[in-house]
């Protein structure tokens, strides 16, 4: 059926208003906002680049990028490498598949909240988990303090974002393996090519469609990175957990700095298009190699 | 001996039992098939390791918050003796937790409701109306996808100032839905495209009009994209702490997660008083995903199916 234009508008409009309203005039504001010396959420006076030179020079600011990227990098590597191995085995594994996804996709469900303060517990110098697990097994001498020493800080927040959507993007690749047609599995095992010679001439082709996904969710995900570093670290030590995101927060809402707030914003916004149009390029490209 | 290889492994794969045959062969086949059988079981003991280390910190979570008082627990893997309630006892009033459930669950609803309609209505008319304004139209909503809540959050918090909608519902609600609309619009229209509009076209000859064909016939055809879309609203809005931190300040709006962080970010607590306020703060969406666990997995799973 198609539907008239005037009826389509209308249709339409209410989905297109709400986004307009608080998406796309934000949006636009915000890039306004970036070139004046606004504090508060009032006026202000234009002053061309200011704000930007400003922002290129700011340590804080250079760290959190700097963070920001690193620790995209490592979460999108690791996470989809496990993934890729849990979902493997759990494809093959058919009876303890659905407890082992359940299993891993428990910490999914949590708020960043609380994850954040439960993980500062587990990474607790003063009698935490992890360290007398370390202690018990006799390797006191390898305990950093996690999240105080700025080499290992990052890290270790990373690997909580590791542990918490490690389930999701397994879940993500074993659909895509079971929706492969089982024919083509089989008739790879027929030729011999079983294990890791399969996963590379075969699957790993097959799974093009979900590595796309996954790929772009968790670098989105992880470019975004505030609520961890916010609770557990607030930036410090020394800057080695500030993120964009949280430079933005920072700014605007704790010390008021809108024009300079909405300055690293469009930063992180541009950060994200250059990204994400690099990868889908690669990412389509590659799928149409595979194809 | 490769013609052999193959040969065993056709046998394994398609589960016949190879004949015996009183050579070297079948013993030899039926060394491999132990060997894959034991490595099957190896591979799952391994994995069922893997997920026990991962739920150690929830397990650990429940155990350490059932201790007592203030004293640092010995052995924080161990369920402790006695068991005692009354840190989450606090918690519970700390958090005023029925009421931040509750201011959840209203937020929750109105999000989901006005983002399901607001969405498929649009995304029906963006398939149902092939030009090349609506073609724009829905580039502009998927471009939405990939921008990040901090780059239009300090605007944001100016025009809810503006609107006068800055600590309500209404305004939390509203941003809510505008935030996930690019994923709601991009979804909907995705299922829709896959649904022959034949079924409409027999309604509209039947004399229906445009509300009452969408009503009867299309809203009903979207129910499982709906049932996963809802899903994913309340995973979206349960575990949010940005919004409601930024636009929510009266103590009695509180939603769950701003409930932990406003009665832990405010005390010195011990872990055994902190952790209860964790339990209570995740114990919602544990029920949901235990409940609706196919749903969940259904609708993480949605975009790898084509």
């Amino acid at each position: 059926m198609q539907i008239r234009g005037r009826s389509a508008m209308v249709l339409i409009a209410p989905a297109a208003l709400i986004f307009a309203v608080f998406v796309i005039y934000p949006l636009i504001r915000g890039v306004q906002l970036s070139f004046t010396d606004a504090i508060g959420p009032s006026g202000g006076n234009f002053v061309g680049l200011k704000n930007y030179m400003h922002a290129l020079s700011d340590p804080t600011v250079l760290h959190a990028l700097f963070n920001t990227i690193v620790y995209t990098a490592v979460v999108v590597v690791v996470q989809n490498g496990l993934a890729l191995f849990v979902a493997f085995w759990l494809f093959k594994l058919e009876r303890v598949r659905n407890f082992v996804r359940a299993g891993l996709l428990l910490p999914a469900m949590m708020a960043f909240v609380a994850v954040g303060y439960l993980w500062s517990y587990m990474y607790s110098p003063l009698g935490g988990p992890i360290d007398s697990v370390m202690d018990a097994l006799g390797l006191h001498w390898l305990e950093p303090i996690w999240l105080g020493d700025p080499h290992t800080a990052l890290m270790s927040i990373a690997a909580i974002y590791i542990w918490m959507f490690l389930g999701y993007t397994a879940t993500i690749y074993l659909a895509n393996y079971m929706a492969i047609d089982p024919a083509l599995i089989e008739a790879a095992n027929l030729d011999g090519a079983s294990g890791w010679r399969r996963f590379w001439n075969v699957d790993w082709r097959l799974l093009a469609p979900s590595f796309t996904i996954n790929i772009t969710l968790s670098v989105i995900g992880s470019l975004r990175v505030f609520d961890l570093p916010f609770i557990m670290t607030q930036g410090a030590p020394e800057d080695a957990t500030q993120t964009l995101s949280l430079v933005i927060y920072n700014n605007s809402f704790a010390n008021y700095q809108f024009a300079y707030g909405t300055t690293l914003a469009v930063l992180l916004l541009v950060l994200t298009i250059v990204v994400g149009v690099t990868q889908a390029t690669l990412l389509r490209r590659r799928e149409a190699d595979l194809a | 001996m490769t013609a052999f290889i193959s040969q065993g492994t056709a046998s394994d794969v398609v589960g016949r039992t190879p004949t015996p045959r009183p050579s070297v062969r079948g013993s030899r086949l039926r060394t491999r098939r132990l060997r894959s059988r034991a490595s099957t079981v190896i591979a799952s003991v391994i994995l069922l390791a893997f997920t026990a280390v991962v739920l150690t910190p929830i397990w650990v979570l429940v155990m350490v918050s059932l201790h007592h008082g203030t004293s640092s627990p010995s052995n924080p893997f161990a369920l402790p003796a006695p068991i005692d309630f009354q840190n989450y006892i606090n918690a519970f009033q700390n958090m005023h937790y029925l009421r931040s459930v509750g201011n959840t669950l209203i937020i929750t609803l109105a999000t989901a409701v006005i983002t399901v309609f607001a969405a498929s209505l649009a995304a029906w008319g963006i398939v149902r109306h092939t030009r090349r304004w609506t073609r724009t139209l829905y580039q502009i909503f998927v471009s939405g996808l990939t921008i990040p809540i901090f780059v239009v959050l300090t605007p944001l918090y100016e025009v809810m100032q503006k609107l006068h909608l800055l600590d309500s519902y209404i305004g939390i609600v509203l941003a809510y839905t505008a935030t996930i609309m690019p994923f709601a619009v991009f979804f909907f229209a995705g299922f829709l495209r896959t649904v022959p509009p034949e079924l409409e076209e027999a309604a509209a000859v039947d004399g229906a009009g445009l509300i009452r064909t969408y009503w009867k016939i299309v809203f009903p055809l979207l129910r499982p994209a709906t049932a996963t879309l809802a899903i994913f609203v309340i995973l979206q809005v349960w575990n949010d702490l940005i919004l409601p931190l930024v636009l929510l300040s009266s103590d009695d709006k509180q939603t769950v997660t701003l409930a932990v962080y406003a009665t832990i970010g405010t005390h010195s607590m011990s872990p055994e008083q902190l952790l209860p306020t964790l339990v209570l703060g995740v114990l919602p969406l544990f029920i949901v995903f235990l409940a609706l666990q196919r749903y969940v997995v259904a609708g993480i799973a949605v975009g790898a199916g084509k």
